[in-house]
């Protein structure tokens, strides 16, 4: 690069450079052509004289400098990212990156099609809800300094939630290239420093070479499980200028790695252990990495006939399946062996733990319970930000993919099944079975309580929304804090019909997150479907003109408690605990006063309002033309003013 | 080892206060008569529909908040969760709640109807 600038300097800097150098000059010694106009009048003054700079570039000769080129480093970029089969590129538009934005879409013909976001929180939550959908990545582009901190949050979700997501960030390495003012403010000498901390690598090339090798191990790195985000630096340099003659640029060969199965020998032990069980129990969280995975873990847990305990992490296991027991957590403590599957949290959900002010615990399973782990979560790992949980003791610690490991696993566990253990097994089916009938009608129960009050109760609202939408081919893809009616009512049978939560908690993501995976629904031909909080809501409502922008349909309910709901009940037990002032919690944790009238916002964004509905009974008409509406193409928001929980 | 033991301690603890309350309740004359119109207010003022809904069908905090519609609970363990909950549920003192006023809730929640049929709401049977 260094040679390239020495022979050419054919670069726009360099001529802004110059021409600031003339100014500043022209600034001290006032030019003779300013001098020529002493007199003039000053209506004519105001109108615009010309300045110093533009007396200096009228009057000097032409700087020599090339002011066209045939060729550019951002057409190489486009092609090494298409080469990589990324169909999207969600973005805030940012001139450090505007070589290879123009690139995309003259030199790639918008491919891969730009996503136009309001903001690069949007943007990275939208590839992550679409990765999930879609089952590979999506690129983001952004400003790499002042665009890439607006991303950190959605980042840092997709981190937690081990989603791949390929950032892209601009910036200009050589400070000699930069133009004075913002090109300084958003230029830095190590900007994935910003988050290397929650990304799984990162790089600065210095080279369209480089970059190519780099952007290919990038989304190596981001595929191979535990799967991430990953952040690429992109010298504008590189993207805006000619590709250097007697360059040979290659494209990198890219194949996938093979997800690692589990070591033979202890697949073994670990089936021993399951078809020795009195009471062998499932525990998995993110388990489902393709379609494959869903039909994998049916077929474990009908070789065991064992319980599955689903944290719902991705569409691991049909919602209506006889041997679902997420709802009867108490399994666990009834478990003589437990194998936990891809856990995001593994002692959370092996653990009672106490939020008063002894923060005390104890483990839900039983003593000498045997507890196997098979996962990859481990095999990457970083120390700042601790969300890998608490240390966890386990008896077998296997080290694969699970959704490629289990196959291996059941084959294993049905050659040690013989006939009295099929009879034992098939007895406990027969009871699990029964119990998960039963849990089924005791929610069916549950959700009559306050079937006509309101503000309408969030097993109401769950209930229309799933009568509204269980003919088409649904897929629903966001849901608020603490709701779960939709995985107690409806029948979950399809691997795309959920895709877990945000991963770091981080609000904002529902409603991004949620349209990422309405486009890729979309292409599917999938009627796409999500929840979500009005405090959600409002961290990036201008996902709606994203929305209508680009047409994507998807129904948005608004779970609309008026509250940051979870902090207001986190409030009132502080009160309580000091024996003081219960009654004033909901100063700084509701969302009222005025309240928001999101149907008016939706509508402000271009897509449909429909709300906000406080009587159950307005809900199916809402529901029935908010459908139609998706149905024709579009996003449809129904704002519906629900009970808390 | 010092943090088992302090577990045990704490087991212990929470055992001889339910025995000790168990006698206490035993020995207490009847319930005060609740108001369940006040008792509503209360419900709706302090929080405890955060958890558990207005209409007490139950909801969630850290973890399930359990249903308080038509409860069966006795008023002495009602009484006793509030003051001293088993779980994550914050304790309210008779400084923000005097025995009054849980009387007043516990006779509001009386008043909640209970669970329905299922069968009678259609959309709940797909």
């Amino acid at each position: 690069m260094s040679k390239r600038r020495e022979s050419g300097g054919a670069n726009r800097r360099n001529f802004l450079k110059g021409a600031g150098l003339v100014g500043a000059a022209a600034a001290v010694v006032p030019p003779v052509a300013a001098n020529a106009m002493p007199a003039a009048p000053l209506e004519k003054a105001k109108v615009g004289l010309p300045g110093p700079k533009q007396v200096a570039a009228e009057t000097l000769p032409p700087s020599g400098d090339p002011v066209n080129q045939t060729s550019s480093g951002g057409d190489f970029m486009t092609d090494v990212i298409n080469s990589l089969g990324v169909e999207y590129m969600f973005i805030n538009c940012a001139s450090s990156y505007r070589g290879l934005h123009e690139a995309i879409i003259n030199h790639g013909n918008n491919k891969p099609e730009i996503i136009t976001c309001v903001h690069e929180d949007i943007a990275v939550h939208m590839a992550q809800g679409y990765a999930k959908m879609a089952g590979k990545p999506a690129a983001m582009a952004c400003h790499g300094v002042v665009g890439l901190q607006h991303a950190t949050m959605a980042m840092y979700n997709a981190w937690c939630d081990r989603v791949p997501v390929l950032v892209f960030g601009g910036n200009i390495m050589e400070a000699d290239k930069r133009a004075p003012g913002a090109e300084w403010l958003h230029s830095g000498v190590d900007i994935g420093q910003i988050v290397r901390e929650f990304t799984k690598w990162d790089d600065q090339p210095a080279s369209l070479q480089h970059f190519a090798e780099s952007t290919a191990r990038a989304y190596k790195i981001a595929t191979t499980a535990p799967m991430g985000p990953v952040f690429i630096a992109l010298d504008a340099e590189l993207q805006e200028n000619p590709i250097p003659e007697g360059v040979n640029l290659q494209i990198p060969k890219f194949s996938p790695v093979v997800p690692p199965q589990g070591d033979p020998a202890a697949i073994a032990e670990a089936a021993k252990m399951l078809v020795n069980a009195q009471n062998p129990l499932i525990v998995c969280d993110r388990v489902a990495r393709t379609p494959a995975g869903m039909a994998n873990l049916v077929a474990l847990a009908e070789a065991l006939q064992c319980g599955v305990i689903d944290n719902a992490g991705r569409m691991n296991f049909p919602s209506r399946h006889p041997l679902n027991q997420s709802f009867r957590r108490g399994l666990i403590g009834q478990a003589d062996v437990i194998l936990a599957m891809e856990m995001n949290d593994l002692w959370g959900t092996l653990t009672h733990f106490s939020d008063r002010i002894e923060r005390r615990s104890k483990p839900a399973y039983k003593k000498d319970t045997k507890i196997v782990t098979l996962g990859t979560r481990d095999l990457f790992q970083k120390s700042n930000y601790q969300d890998f949980g608490r240390w966890q003791d386990v008896d077998l610690d296997i080290a694969g993919d699970a959704e490629a490991s289990l196959p291996a696993l059941t084959e294993a566990v049905k050659r040690l099944t013989d006939d009295g253990r099929k009879a034992a097994f098939a007895d406990r089916g027969q009871k699990l079975a029964k119990a998960h009938l039963a849990m089924v009608e005791q929610s069916k129960t549950d959700a009559t309580i306050g079937w006509d009050s309101s503000p309408i109760t969030t097993a109401r609202m769950c209930a229309e929304v799933y009568d509204a939408i269980k003919n088409e081919d649904w897929s629903v893809v966001g849901t608020a804090i603490r709701l779960n009616w939709m995985h107690r009512l409806w029948d979950f049978n399809k691997p795309y019909q959920w895709n877990g939560g945000s991963g770091g908690a981080g609000i904002g993501y529902n409603l991004p997150a949620s349209l990422g995976a309405a486009l890729a629904n979309k292409k599917a031909g999938r009627f796409t479907v999500a929840f979500g909080g009005d405090g959600d809501f409002m961290f990036n409502p201008g996902t709606l003109w994203t929305a209508a922008h680009h047409k994507i349909p998807m129904l948005y309910i608004i779970h609309n408690n008026r509250a940051y709901h979870q902090e207001y009940m986190y409030l009132v037990a502080m009160a309580a605990r000091h024996g003081r002032g219960v009654e004033k919690m909901d100063i700084g944790t509701t969302i009222k006063d005025p309240n928001i009238d999101y149907a008016t916002v939706a509508r402000g964004m271009g897509v449909h309002g429909e709300g906000p509905i406080t009587d159950p009974k307005d809900l199916a008409p809402a529901l029935q033309r908010a459908v139609q509406v998706v149905k024709s193409g579009e996003t449809a928001v129904v704002d519906v003013v629900t009970d808390p929980r | 080892m010092i943090r088992n033991k302090r577990i045990a301690a704490a087991v212990f603890g929470v055992a001889a206060f339910c025995a000790g309350a168990f006698a206490v309740a035993q020995a207490q004359d009847a319930p005060p008569t609740g108001d369940a119109a006040k008792g509503k207010k209360i419900f709706l003022t302090i929080g405890c529909f955060t958890c558990h809904g207005r209409s007490g069908q139950g909801g969630a905090y850290n973890g399930p908040a359990p249903i308080l519609a038509h409860t069966m609970l006795p008023f002495d363990g009602f009484k006793g969760q509030i003051r001293n909950p088993a779980d994550d549920m914050p304790a309210f003192s008779t400084a923000v709640l005097s025995d009054q006023d849980v009387a007043d809730i516990y006779a509001f929640v009386e008043t909640l109807p209970g669970a329905g049929s299922a069968k009678d709401h259609p959309i709940l049977n797909n």
